[in-house]
């Protein structure tokens, strides 16, 4: 009887490690404006790898993937705003080691608003948006925009600015442009995913932009192209650095990163020297330790193998349901230092990241 | 005589007739006052009813389709194409979670409750009560920083155990108190009865006061847990989240689970109009939930004033 029950037991115990072995759930957070993406990747690699590996993603925003990233409770984080020297710092004095930033799609920022009988197209170019942004038109009558339009008849209506009020990555990209643009908006305002605004009223989220300018006739706020789009909020048209008037598309947003690239993808691509690039585009970043086993979140080189081909997956054959979903796929020079970095990615010591890559034919 | 009888409506007229201006001043008084009193209370449940119809009428839809319960959640392009999405993991969670907290809270909260009321002249009571109080204001949220500190961090993951205990957090000031009240209202004799039994005081409260004092301590109970029930913060950094059933049974404790009220706010700041639906969904089932615990919690009660009888 008690052999019994001691065979019954050990055979329990030796099964439950290949169960857990068997299926494998990854756990990452950050960015909200990527989350649709990532999600539905999820969704589609649970069937890929019939039903083995689940990812879970959970949206808490750049910041917070960042957070928790650096904290060491996701496998990988991801965020709209990459990681600035002294967060790499920290994280290697944390005993992180490296940390890498690998971009899995293009988030682009478009300014939305609300004119009764003017529908999407108006056209913006980036001195206009910072005077507007800076309080200094204070009309949609005004001279300046009526230039950039001479064919739309604007409503004398006041300019309502409408700015995020929580720490955004889409801040992040739209000030960063706004900074590349206007000399007096670098000097006076700045770049951050928090800004000390000059004028207008804050929203919470994309949703609360969106909330305000769809609300009040005269308003002027800035949204992800998903969600403008969804939500059948009026978009503009913004003319870019070469001077060509551009719609924001996924394919603009797309070209946008069609520049030269550093090694590391640590680059802002807004006001892009590419001709027909989108000029307020960035990439959203999946962050990633190079030395997986120093993430505690991982423990174990099963997790990490399957996290790595994860990854693989997404900038690769994950990236044809960028599309449909209304995401940019990353164009294929970014996804060669992709692969450049993960072939760098280890596993206490072990080459883990150029041994998937080699099963992968990569 | 007729000043002294009960004002029945044609008695009314009468009393007018022969009682003094003042008496009639204070009876008008008192009607203003029971009309205050009642348009105080609409002024109440009204908001409570506009509530409960809103979050019906606009989630009721949801929650009749089956694969609300038996579907995981996924991503938007489920929704958005049409294929199977619920949250039947959310649910799960939400029991796994609320469970737990119910098992860590109860034996500890009663346990305070019991050393507040019974033991006042224990050095240690005076400290724990402040505790509790000081435990009782605290934001929820940094309940669940508490719990991320304690459990995440040291896990190295998200989990439904942190969760569980964050929002233990959360019920056991509010079990103490309750069971103190109660425990208190116990009359003296009874305590008196054990004791002259000769039995030790441990023994009276446990057999005799705490089993008098039991459907109070229920009702304290239900009540704690109809509060955590609907706290989003102290989730938001423990039990965090998850699109999916987990693919183990042990997973819900050791992994990050999904729980209703954190995934009403996601999927209500979202920009799909399907996930709002299932938001306001995700709504009817919390208030489902409460509600049925509260209707419980009410039918206790009144069992207890027929026990007296």
């Amino acid at each position: 009887m008690r052999t019994t029950l001691l065979a019954l037991a050990t055979a329990a115990l030796a099964a439950l490690p290949l169960g857990l072995a068997q299926n494998v759930e990854l756990l990452g957070a950050g960015a909200t404006f990527p989350a649709p993406l990532i999600t539905s990747m999820a969704d589609e690699y649970r069937d890929v790898t019939g039903g083995r590996v689940t990812v879970n993603y959970q949206s808490i925003g750049s910041g917070g993937g960042i957070r928790q990233f650096t904290e060491q409770t996701v496998m990988f984080g991801m965020t709209e705003a990459f990681l600035n020297d002294g967060q790499l710092a920290a994280i290697a004095e944390a005993g992180g080691g490296v940390a890498f930033n690998i971009p899995i799609t293009l988030g682009d920022v478009v300014p939305t608003y609300n004119l009764p009988g003017v529908q999407t197209g108006l056209v913006f170019d980036g001195d206009t948006l910072a005077e507007i942004f800076l309080g200094n038109i204070r009309t949609w009558a005004d001279p300046q925009i009526a230039l950039l339009n001479p064919d739309v008849r604007l409503p004398p209506l006041p300019i309502t600015v409408v700015h995020r009020s929580d720490g955004s990555g889409t801040t992040n990209i739209w000030t960063s442009y706004l900074t590349k643009v206007s000399p007096t908006w670098a000097e006076r305002v700045g770049f951050a995913t928090s800004v000390n605004w000059p004028t207008g009223i804050g929203g919470n989220g994309n949703e609360g932009v969106a909330g305000v300018v769809q609300n009040t006739p005269g308003a002027l706020g800035y949204n992800s192209l998903v969600y403008a789009a969804l939500n059948d909020i009026a978009y503009g048209f913004v003319i870019n650095k070469s001077g060509n008037t551009i719609e924001p598309t996924l394919a603009a947003t797309s070209l946008a990163a069609a520049v030269e690239l550093p090694a590391d993808t640590r680059i802002l691509v807004t006001d892009t020297d590419a001709p027909d690039g989108y000029p307020i585009a960035g990439f959203a970043w999946m962050l990633l330790y190079e030395n997986l086993d120093a993430n505690n979140a991982i423990q174990t080189r099963t997790q990490a193998e399957e996290l790595l081909k994860f990854i693989l997956w997404t900038i690769t054959d994950g990236q044809d349901l960028a599309e449909p979903l209304s995401f940019s796929r990353i164009p294929e020079p970014v996804l060669a230092l992709n692969l450049d970095m993960l072939r760098q990615v280890k596993w206490q010591g072990e080459d883990l990241g150029a041994q998937v890559l080699a099963e992968a034919g990569y | 005589m007729a000043v002294t009888t009960t004002p029945t409506a044609p008695r009314r007229t009468r009393l007018a007739e022969v009682t003094p201006a003042n008496l009639r001043r204070r009876y008008l008084r008192d009607r203003v006052m029971i009309g205050l009193l009642v348009l105080a209370t609409l002024v109440v449940l009204i908001p409570l009813l506009v509530i409960v119809w809103y979050v019906i009428s606009n989630g009721i839809q949801a929650v009749l389709e089956p694969t609300f319960w038996t579907s995981d959640l996924g991503s938007p392009a489920r929704a958005l194409s049409g294929r199977e999405t619920g949250l039947g993991h959310t649910v799960l969670g939400t029991l796994v979670v609320d469970g737990l907290a119910l098992l860590i809270a109860v034996p500890i909260g009663i346990g305070a409750g019991i050393m507040l009321s019974e033991y006042p002249d224990h050095p240690l009571t005076p400290a724990l009560r402040i505790l509790n109080d000081t435990l009782n204001g605290m934001p929820a949220i940094l309940k669940g920083l508490l719990a991320f500190a304690l459990i995440v961090k040291p896990m190295g993951t998200f989990s439904g155990l942190s969760g569980g205990v964050a929002l233990a957090f959360v019920m056991l000031p509010i079990v103490a108190r309750a069971t103190e009240g109660v425990l208190r209202i116990i009359p003296w004799s009874i305590r008196e009865a054990g004791l002259a039994l000769g039995l030790p005081r441990w023994r009276v409260v446990l057999n005799t006061v705490l089993p008098a004092a039991r459907v109070g301590v229920v009702t304290g109970v239900l009540i704690a847990f109809a509060r955590a029930a609907g706290e989003a913060a102290p989730l938001l950094f423990t039990a965090f989240g998850n699109n999916f059933f987990s693919s183990a049974p042990l997973r819900y404790l050791t992994g990050p689970v999904d729980t209703l009220p954190a995934r009403l706010y996601s999927l209500a700041i979202s920009p799909y109009r399907e996930w709002h639906a299932m938001g306001w969904g995700a709504g009817v089932v919390l208030l489902g939930f409460v509600i049925v615990t509260f209707v419980v919690s009410r039918c206790a009660t009144r069992q207890r004033h027929q026990a007296d009888m």
